[in-house]
């Protein structure tokens, strides 16, 4: 009977469920809100997943990771973050994961392990959170914020390293009727230049992931602009921690089987 | 979760006897028949002694009020008064104790507060900040007050800054006399001076049973036990209770019993506490098999240099060479020489929001310590008493990288 191994990343805004072959192949991924009161949504995903794959071993990660009672191991999202882009990409590189809540910048080397890492813990200036509401305040459609960022050489930003602040700044772009696509740009800008400020190896490819660039893939544009270095993002940012964590899961399961061998 | 079982660190059972000794100080208070000297936690505590003050260290009441957690409530009291939120979060804690009448003291010991001074002694060895704290007591107790004002960040200690520290605690001589109503007997300030040395170094031998794997004290322990040593040092009591301390720990390296089964990594911790996270920190080392082991903060009651023939001069070193009156070059040489002899394998610098003087990380010294020794570095923000200041649940992924990374 084949073996599957699942990773699930309960992140702040979307829980992400990745289920891989020996292989290391996708066979699975699915998301889902996390704070959905309504549980059955994850409960009927996990009923699938059980009944169509022998899952041997199961890795969570994210916030809510403590919080998954049948997983066999516990790892943080950078970790996982890091071990799955470096299984697609194995090269030494920057991460920059963008999310919900934070951003995370991770140096690793091709085998996976974490050099350095750099998290946000005082303000959540920057992440997706703020984009959401800088853009509710200049009344952009989310889902079309990156189109029209497209068609803008807009260059300034946003100051304010609080997000209720910053809503006050763009309200002085709209009273200056700046164009929509520049308020879009300004808003990127905004996040770019705020990933600017950590310490960053500036010889190393940067490589995105998390929700954010995946629903808004103009920023590798301005990531390229500012950083002029090479940006990759790979298939699906938002699910490559999931990966990550099944891709650990795995190793998990290889290593018990190594340490039952023994015995 | 069904990963390898954890075990929880284990009980000190002399904590039990701490827990009275530290009662007992508290309830001494009560006794109004004594003299009260208040002082700094690294200030002239054996000269006051040994004109028979009991003394209260406001800074052991302000980490009660950050391991309550009842500072949160009561710093905004202080800050209504003009004290900034962002200084030392010990002084704005112990004034809103005091502007709003509340204070742990009463519900653990019966206390209304900290107990009525007859004399506050400060020394700026640790931060300026103390300064202003006791000088708006003593205008509000309307008591009298002096200031110890030794040589700021020194590389090392020279003769000339002995010579003028010792010259000031000469100063503050006829002041004690007249609080206390007795005279200067430097006998008695060579018995307390003997007392407090003994008693240091046996928390200095308490503290160093951790360089042995697995080590019997951890970190967040020794918050907890060094706390005779902050404020009965010059005592019998104090000495004896380390004594007991030092021979329960003594006891399990001889049996092998660490407080942790097995250690996966071994950290040193930079800096304050955060006292109002004490437990849920310990656990969350001791989950990840991760052993914190030394700091500079409980290194800071080692006075090596106390010596009972020379009380002046040799307080005057001690109090002065203290780590946190040091420059960035003495500082790294005594941290890289704590990585060798506790065998560390990553540093954690807790930069607290609140204290400038005890956050070593702001100017560049983890990564200068990375780069010379290869030795991994994190740096958390959080604060002593301030849990605004602190984001749990990112803090915890950031500790756990870490330790994933030393593994």
């Amino acid at each position: 009977m084949s073996k599957y191994y699942q990773g699930i990343d309960i992140g702040s805004s979307y829980t992400k469920l990745t289920v891989i072959d020996e292989t290391n192949r996708i066979c699975y991924q699915d998301i889902v809100k996390t704070m959905n009161r309504d549980k059955q949504e994850l409960a009927n995903i996990l009923t699938k997943i059980k009944s169509d794959y022998n899952i041997v071993s199961i890795c969570a990660t994210g916030y809510g990771r403590e919080h998954f009672k049948d997983a066999h191991i516990n790892k943080t999202e950078i970790y996982c973050a890091s071990v799955g882009v470096s299984t697609l990409f194995p090269e030494a590189k920057s991460i920059i994961d963008i999310g919900g809540e934070d951003i995370k910048v991770i140096k690793t080397g091709g085998d996976g392990k974490v050099d350095d890492f750099y998290m946000n813990t005082k303000c959540a200036a920057g992440t997706g959170t703020f984009l959401i509401e800088i853009a509710e305040r200049a009344e952009l459609p989310l889902a079309r914020l990156s189109e029209l960022a497209s068609k803008s050489n807009f260059d300034k930003e946003l100051n304010s390293f609080c997000t209720v602040f910053a809503k006050t700044e763009i309200m002085k772009w709209i009273f200056d009727e700046v164009p929509e696509q520049d308020l879009a740009r300004g808003i990127y800008i905004s996040i770019v230049n705020r990933i600017a400020k950590i310490r960053m190896d500036k010889t190393l490819p940067i490589f995105l992931i998390g929700g954010v660039i995946q629903y808004h893939p103009f920023l590798k544009t301005i990531v390229e602009e500012k950083f002029q270095q090479r940006v990759v993002v790979p298939e699906n940012p938002q699910m490559i921690n999931s990966f990550g964590a099944a891709i650990l899961a795995k190793k998990h399961a290889e290593s018990e089987i190594k340490i039952a061998s023994k015995y | 979760m069904s990963q390898e079982t954890i075990k929880q660190p284990y009980k000190i059972k002399s904590a039990k006897l701490m827990k009275e000794l530290m009662g007992n100080y508290f309830l001494g208070m009560k006794d109004k028949t004594k003299k009260i000297a208040w002082c700094t936690s690294v200030g002239p505590a054996e000269l006051l002694r040994s004109f028979g003050f009991e003394v209260h260290f406001p800074e052991n009441h302000g980490a009660l009020l950050g391991a309550t957690r009842t500072a949160t409530d009561l710093i905004p009291e202080a800050t209504k008064l003009g004290y900034s939120s962002e200084i030392c979060s010990y002084l704005t804690a112990d004034v809103g104790s005091y502007l709003k009448k509340e204070t742990p003291l009463t519900e653990h010991y019966g206390l209304e507060g900290p107990p009525k001074p007859d004399l506050i002694v400060y020394n700026t060895n640790q931060c300026r900040e103390v300064q202003d704290w006791f000088e708006y007591f003593a205008k509000e107790k309307n008591c009298p007050i002096f200031g110890i004002e030794p040589p700021r960040y020194v590389d090392e200690v020279s003769n000339e800054a002995i010579e003028n520290v010792a010259a000031q605690f000469k100063s503050l001589i006829p002041l004690c006399e007249q609080a206390s109503g007795q005279k200067f007997d430097i006998d008695k300030f060579r018995e307390t001076l003997r007392l407090s040395k003994e008693a240091t170094d046996l928390w200095k031998k308490v503290l160093w049973t951790a360089r042995v794997s697995p080590s019997p004290i951890s970190f967040f322990d020794a918050t907890i036990h060094m706390g005779p040593i902050v404020v009965l040092r010059g005592t019998q009591m104090a000495k004896d209770y380390y004594i007991t301390l030092l021979k329960e720990l003594e006891d399990n390296v001889t049996k092998g019993i660490g407080f942790l089964e097995a250690e996966k990594c071994r950290i040193y911790w930079d800096g304050m506490p955060i006292w109002g996270k004490l437990r849920p920190m310990s656990e969350l080392f001791a989950a990840n098999n991760a052993a914190v082991v030394a700091s500079t903060y409980c290194n800071s009651w080692v006075f090596d240099a106390f010596d009972e023939k020379n009380p002046f001069e040799s307080s005057a070193l001690a109090y002065t060479e203290i780590f946190i009156n040091r420059s960035e070059h003495a500082k790294e040489k005594i941290l890289k020489k704590l990585i060798q002899d506790f065998r560390i394998g990553g540093m954690i610098f807790h930069e607290a929001k609140t204290c400038f003087s005890n956050s070593n990380s702001r100017f560049g010294m983890p990564l200068r310590l990375k780069n010379e020794t290869g030795i991994e570095t994190l740096v958390i923000e959080g604060d002593l008493c301030d849990l605004r200041f602190y984001s749990e649940g990112q803090t915890t992924t950031k500790i756990e990288t870490f330790i994933e990374q030393l593994s």
